[in-house]
């Protein structure tokens, strides 16, 4: 057995895969870390007091796992949904009755949905209270606040989709708002829906913005957002190493 | 290009080398001060930690998801309003804005304002000396506490005032006055108070930022809680177990 795992673990297939040994001594953990693009968002080693859960209760974490979530139960939803007025909302009864965890998968995406936004607002207030928004981590503050926004826009489009009375009336007062800013604020409205009222054109666009245009953006954010806690030194802590990175 | 200078001499150029030493400047690393037993290997603590959320994270939404259904209505319907129609919760605070001011107050310039508050914020508050530190400090603490108390008491207050008697109750009937000045002058009351408070007390900018932001959290978090759960039929206030014709603000979710 043990013959077995080492033949397969220096094989040429495995060793192109991973370029580090078994990660027990200290080179290997590290090239755990440097040679994976996902560990690559974290830094080689961390301090110990940034593990502790109340240092940040694991929220940005927690967000990141939901919007993972949402993507996996949105391309499942997405086999099924169709974005035309005729048929939104039967698509989402046949999801519901007909098909297998249909309903459990909207279900998901829902709360999930509802969690995220949540989640993200807290991880915002540890972040203030902690004051980790200082130097030198002002730009992902601010990485930050386009991410709670297109949060906000990810969920909000996501609303409209069942074609209910619920999405309908929910989109028209919020997208209502939107039409109060003085002189630019109705053609913002009619931009966003494609009319003057919600219908076809709101829908798709929607559709778009809701599927593709912002999960990429946040994906890209989200990317720059956590690589660029590693680059501002880890997780802000007390102790002595603020002031980082003040290249002159 | 080939231009011998000191630096290329002392540094010569490699021929297998696709970069070359650009410049020397003065810096510290980002581990500086974070002394070897400060730190471990992320690798495999982290990963574990990560996995254990996300496992976490997963089985409480399914869970969640099996006891209870995401709502459905009926077909919209353009010509049937709902009573009350309302936006999604994280926009409700907005929404309650507009039942007490004018659009462009509550629709624009407030929602503005915060968010350009909160992306101004690091470069307002820039010494982070205390970075990292809940609070900044056991005055932080205190300030953070007295100055959420008060603001639910006075933004609660607001609320019921503006429903039940309001600036028209008073004798004022001019729109300027009930749509601008009115809750113009109550907003900056509602934040200038505790500020000319703290001031007394030399606040550093940290302590100043703590105020303002809890200001601006708890006055969302009562408006959107007021808007969501309390407005029924009308957008009147109602207790929320308690609605006219059965209506359920939880069922909006
Ligand atoms: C989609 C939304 C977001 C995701 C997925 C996300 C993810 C993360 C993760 C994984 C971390 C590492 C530490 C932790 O877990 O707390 C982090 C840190 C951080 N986040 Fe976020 N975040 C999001 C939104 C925000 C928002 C809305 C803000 C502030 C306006 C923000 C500001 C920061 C800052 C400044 C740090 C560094 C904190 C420190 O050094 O202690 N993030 N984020």
């Amino acid at each position: 057995m043990a013959n077995l795992i080492d033949s397969i673990t220096a094989s040429r297939v495995w060793r192109s895969f991973f370029r580090h040994g078994w990660p027990d001594t200290e080179i290997n953990r590290s090239l755990v870390m440097t040679t994976n693009i996902f560990f690559h968002l974290h830094p080689v080693k961390v301090s110990r007091k940034s593990l502790r859960a109340s240092s940040t209760w694991g929220l940005g974490v927690i967000a990141t796992i939901l919007f993972i979530i949402l993507t996996l139960t949105g391309i499942l939803i997405m086999f099924y949904y169709v974005p035309s007025t005729e048929m939104a909302y039967d698509s989402i009864i046949i999801l519901q009755t007909k098909v297998l965890y249909g309903q459990l998968m909207r279900n998901m995406h829902r709360w999930a949905a509802h969690a995220m936004v949540l989640v993200v607002v807290l991880h915002m207030l540890r972040v203030f209270y902690t004051g980790a928004y200082k130097p030198p981590r002002e730009f992902n503050w601010v990485v930050g606040v386009f991410l709670l926004l297109m949060t906000l826009g990810a969920s909000f489009t996501g609303y409209l989709l069942p074609w209910d009375q619920l999405s309908f009336w929910a989109i028209t007062v919020g997208t209502n708002i939107a039409g109060y800013a003085p002189l630019i604020g109705p053609k913002m409205r009619f931009m966003l829906l494609g009319g003057f009222e919600v219908g076809q054109n709101a829908l798709i666009r929607f559709y778009a913005l809701h599927i593709m245009a912002l999960p990429l953006l946040m994906a890209g954010a989200a990317s720059v957002h956590i690589w660029r806690v590693r680059k501002d030194g880890g997780l802000a802590m007390q102790g002595g190493q603020e002031e980082l990175l003040d290249i002159e | 290009m080939a231009v011998e200078t000191k630096d290329t001499k002392a540094f010569p150029r490699g021929e297998l080398k696709t970069y070359g030493l650009m410049e020397l400047v003065r810096g510290t690393s980002p581990l500086v001060g974070k002394g070897p037993e400060n730190t471990v290997f992320a690798f495999p603590i982290v990963a574990i930690l990560e996995a254990l959320l996300a496992i976490g994270t997963t089985l409480f939404l399914l869970l969640f998801s099996l006891l209870r259904d995401a709502p459905l209505e009926e077909l919209a319907n353009p010509d049937l309003t709902t009573n009350p129609a309302k936006a999604p919760w994280y926009f409700m605070a907005l929404q309650e804005l507009l039942l007490h001011m004018h659009p462009v107050l509550a629709g624009i310039l407030v929602p503005g304002l915060v968010v350009l508050f909160l992306i101004a914020l690091p470069y307002l508050d820039n010494d982070p000396a205390d970075s990292g530190r809940w609070f900044a400090s056991s005055r932080g603490r205190k300030i953070v506490i007295w100055t959420a108390l008060y603001t639910l008491l006075v933004q609660a207050a607001l609320i019921g005032f503006d429903e039940f008697m309001g600036l028209r109750g008073l004798g004022a009937a001019s729109p300027a006055i009930l749509q601008f000045v009115g809750p113009i002058l109550f907003g900056v009351l509602l934040l200038g108070l505790p500020l000319l408070l703290l001031w007394r007390f030399k606040p550093n900018r940290r302590e100043v930022m703590l105020l303002i932001f809890t200001v601006i959290l708890v006055s969302a978090v009562v408006l959107t809680i007021s808007g969501f759960l309390f407005r029924g039929p009308g957008m009147h206030l109602y207790p929320p177990w308690n609605m006219p014709d059965g209506y359920n603000p939880w069922s909006s979710l």
